[in-house]
């Protein structure tokens, strides 16, 4: 416990220094300083706040939302957009429209008269942002448009992708202001479609898009702030998946705990009012470990943590999240 | 033949893979030497099976004798079915009878007819000691659903059943019950053991696994293996002592024959919340910690013996995964003494 006291300490005053120094900096050196801390070993937050409902959840369109939910979404980290305008949503719409089906005609020979029957709509997702100075959140939906207009039959969504910045305002510090930091993309649909938008963004926008895989430290930091969430229902247990890499053959070992009873073991290590602390997360951890150990001496933290479920959501090491229920109030 | 059984005909042939196509053909038995010889094993699947339906039709084959093709479609695909075992008992002094497989077939066929007006048995002795029955479900008012049947693997003269996983709940005790008279047994219970491996589940239940060099422990052998271990890494390991020991507990737990082959093991614990961290957490809670747990594995005895060695558990591994053979169980529901 002690070596992560000491670590968070230097985090913090690590920040501090940071942020004296971004005074009357260009955001040339930002960026380089930013890029600088990221190659360095930079540790994560020992503490996390744990968020307030804000007046920003007024804006939220609910029915956007519970589109948002119940969905496998493939994540990556993406760099900041050039020139990337709100104000100019529909001509995105249009333009990436047109083109989806030229990439798609490419190569192949079309009937003449044949219509790909494809409408793309770029749209806001008000209030899903950490702070007021988050850039807004923005949807980008592929729709079949129904081949008979006499009825009216809703299009049929064949692909969705949402970008969107929570808490970012230390990476908007770092650009200028042609750049609008949107560093997360979720894409829910088919890969060839993924990679038709990603196309368009890149060349549009001038930006880059990464996989991100979640890491096993990540992973145990989810379970435990989900865990700490206080449900309505709870509709799911808390399911944690190790993988093993043992030779010759693989092993896959699911630990599913009784909801009721991971809050009651979180609410027992949970100490620090207002935030979660990396001491909490690890205690919560080393005690799961160590009632598995009891009953079936295997060191689960000699294993490797591939994916978290909670009633609120699940996440895979390999980038899949999904999240499941609103939290209550 | 019915406009149905040569549908039935045809999808079967279908489901067989083209390399397996002349190995299950002979098995069936049903056309003869010469009638395999004309089949054009070179060409697409539909018109193979088109030929095989002229041919079946030349020789009438009836409902019943392309059910016996499904059986042995299954019997070299047993893997691709859940199977569960059945463990039956006589009453206490009741005298063994000798086993009749006319009568055994008989009596099986009339329970469920008796009470199932549409329903398809049959029956396929194999390898001598075992029969394999297959039953295709219908209700009083529709046929039997021949795509959808239940197997049950019976080893006559043994209490041991192995039925595949059935999707109708309802027909199962019927089953059980005409398994039970027909084997002139007083009482059927479900293991609670399930795999794939219908080889593996008749190994564990028979102890048949542990059979080749069972005796293999001698200390001779063993500081060879320890010592060849060593010298592999090329690695000066100060834990010599503790590696010899690991390996020597592992090999007294799990033997050195090959493990018979299961895909999981769950757990279900309800025991209290006990950490050796955190200063008792949880410590005044009446409420047993609830948990699930699953291990799956392609090979799940051989990955629970590699742990040990590789550090990630302790020699000896748990009781409670060890004990899966002997006890014959892979679910199992824990609670404190």
């Amino acid at each position: 416990m002690d070596s992560c006291d000491f670590r968070g300490l230097t985090s913090r005053r690590r920040t501090s220094n940071l942020k004296n120094y971004f005074v009357g900096a260009t955001p040339l050196q930002k960026r380089l300083e930013l890029v600088r801390r990221q190659n360095s070993d930079f540790p994560s937050p020992s503490r996390r706040k744990i968020p307030q409902c804000s007046q920003l959840q007024e804006d939220i369109d609910p029915q956007k939302v519970a589109f948002l939910l119940h969905k496998q979404w493939t994540i990556y980290s993406l760099t900041p957009l050039y020139k990337f305008s709100y104000s100019n949503l529909k001509d995105y719409s249009r333009l990436l429209s047109a083109f989806i089906v030229a990439e798609k005609q490419k190569g192949v020979a079309v009937e003449v008269g044949e219509d790909f029957n494809i409408k793309v709509i770029f749209s806001t997702l008000l209030g899903v942002k950490g702070t007021q100075r988050d850039h807004e959140a923005f949807l980008v939906q592929i729709l079949s448009k129904s081949q008979s207009s006499r009825e009216h039959r809703e299009d049929k969504v064949l692909w969705t992708g949402w970008f969107c910045c929570v808490f970012g305002e230390s990476l908007q510090e770092t650009v200028s202001e042609d750049f609008t930091c949107l560093p997360l993309f979720l894409a829910n649909g088919a890969e060839s479609n993924t990679s038709l938008i990603r196309d368009w963004f890149q060349k549009t926008f001038d930006c880059c898009f990464s996989p991100l895989a979640i890491s096993a430290f990540n992973l145990s930091w989810m379970a435990a702030m989900w865990t700490a969430c206080k449900m309505d229902r709870y509709m799911a247990t808390t399911e944690f998946l190790w993988s093993v890499p043992c030779s010759p053959q693989s092993l896959d070992i699911s630990y599913a705990i009784h909801p009721e009873d991971a809050k009651a073991l979180w609410e027992s290590v949970h100490k620090t009012p207002g935030e979660v602390t990396q001491e909490e997360v690890d205690l919560f951890m080393n005690c799961l470990y160590s009632h598995f150990h009891r009953h079936f001496k295997i060191h689960l933290a000699a294993t490797r943590l591939v994916r978290v479920s909670t009633s609120v959501a699940s996440a895979h090491t390999d980038g899949k999240i999904k999240v499941s229920l609103n939290r209550s109030n | 033949m019915k406009e149905n059984v040569a549908e039935f005909l045809r999808r079967t042939i279908l489901k067989i893979p083209l390399s397996e196509m002349k190995s299950i053909l002979e098995a069936w038995d049903f056309l003869s030497e010469d009638q395999l010889q004309t089949i054009n094993l070179k060409q697409r699947k539909d018109y193979l099976a088109q030929e095989v339906i002229l041919l079946c039709e030349d020789k009438r084959a009836s409902l019943d004798d392309v059910v016996l093709l499904d059986i042995v479609y299954t019997q070299f695909h047993r893997h691709q079915k859940l199977w569960n075992v059945f463990q039956m008992s006589k009453e206490p002094g009741e005298d063994v009878d000798l086993f009749d497989m006319e009568q055994f077939q008989s009596s099986f066929k009339r329970i469920l007819q008796r009470a199932l007006k549409n329903v398809t048995v049959s029956f396929r002795v194999y390898e001598k000691d075992s029969v394999w029955i297959r039953v295709a479900w219908g209700t009083q008012y529709s046929q039997p659903n021949q795509y959808k049947p239940t197997f049950v693997v019976y080893y006559p003269q043994t209490p041991y059943a192995f039925i595949s996983s059935c999707h109708l709940k309802n027909t199962v005790p019927l089953l059980h019950q005409a398994l039970k008279v027909a084997s002139k047994h007083h009482q059927i219970v479900h293991l609670d053991l399930r795999s794939r491996h219908l080889d593996s589940l008749k190994a564990i239940v028979f102890r048949e696994y542990n059979q080749t060099c069972e005796n293999y422990s001698s200390t001779t052998s063993l500081q060879e293996a320890s010592l060849s271990m060593c010298l592999d890494s090329k690695i000066t390991h100060e834990n010599t002592e503790e590696k010899v020991r690991v390996h020597r507990v592992t090999q007294e737990t799990f033997g050195t024959y090959p493990q018979p082959q299961l895909e999981f093991a769950q757990y279900k614990l309800e025991t209290k919340f006990k950490s050796n961290i955190g200063g008792g957490l949880l410590a005044d809670r009446k409420e047993p910690f609830r948990c699930l747990v699953k291990f799956s594995s392609p090979h799940l005895l051989e990955a629970l013996k590699s742990l040990a060695p590789a550090g990630i558990a302790d020699a000896p591994l748990s009781p409670l995964l060890t004990c899966i053979p002997s006890k014959k169980m892979n679910y199992f529901k824990i609670r404190d003494k």
